[in-house]
């Protein structure tokens, strides 16, 4: 199991519409709903949101990282949209998110440490200018799984 | 400066990583060594090792959460900073640092 097998198509829209947060959190959670990664959106996305609720997730460079552990997960992955503007969103460096990664994360993690230790690695990447820099020039997810590879 | 360093987040999947990735990274551009351990949802990794700890000159905390092990650095110089503000600006916090050792 490797980062890349992380990277799942079905739940990635690089040519995502969405205008606001709540519009891509819904984008995104329908797309893990119909993968089989999650068994439902609204449960899902209140767990997200108790998470938004205690701190910022807009890293900054258009990075944003919502993410909550929830009962409704039955598969660990990481939803990512890629917009072509930004949106609002709390940030560090109060510009706005253009690029959005959900990650699905269940309550019960010791059968998914695998999965989680690949999060990690994907997480470890965002904190890295250069492979941000070229995320954010992705337009395919041949694009973007190289810049994890 | 040789740093050791610990990352730990309020739910401890995404703030972690990305905090231990950025002291990295700032500290190669800016000449320093650094060991980052980390204690997230999976649980410790990367643990300190003593000698690393003995060798250190400064302790930083990324912490948004209480850590396990902190008698670790008892009588070590420590600084301890929310993760947010090494996502934000991890170059300064280390300038910063480096100019309090050295006054």
């Amino acid at each position: 199991m490797q980062v890349l097998d992380v990277l799942d198509e079905r739940i990635i829209d690089l040519n995502a519409q969405a205008n606001n947060k709540e519009e891509v959190l819904t984008l995104l959670s329908k797309k893990l709903k119909d993968a089989g990664y999650i068994d439902d959106v609204e449960s899902f996305k209140k767990d997200i949101y108790l998470r938004e609720s205690e701190g910022t997730t807009g890293i900054g460079n258009y990075i944003a990282i919502p993410h909550g552990k929830s009962d409704s997960v039955t598969q660990v992955g990481i939803a990512i949209a890629k917009l072509d503007h930004e949106i609002e969103w709390e940030t560090l460096d109060g510009k706005g998110v253009k690029l959005i990664f959900l990650f699905a994360v269940s309550n019960n993690h010791e059968y998914a440490r695998n999965h989680m230790l690949l999060l990690a690695d994907i997480a470890r990447k965002l904190g890295n200018d250069e492979a941000v820099e070229r995320m954010l020039n992705a337009t395919t997810v041949e694009d973007l799984k190289s810049v994890f590879a | 400066m040789k740093i050791v360093a610990v990352a730990a987040c309020t739910s401890g999947i995404a703030h972690t990583y990305i905090a231990k990735e950025k002291l990295i990274r700032a500290s190669e551009a800016l000449g320093h060594s650094i060991h980052v351990e980390t204690q997230g949802t999976i649980g410790t990794e990367d643990e300190l090792t003593p000698e690393q700890i003995a060798e250190a000159d400064v302790v930083i905390l990324a912490v948004d959460i209480a850590i396990t092990g902190t008698e670790r650095f008892e009588g070590k110089k420590t600084i301890k900073v929310p993760t947010s503000l090494v996502v934000k600006a991890p170059k300064q916090l280390l300038q910063k640092i480096e100019s309090e050792l050295n006054k």
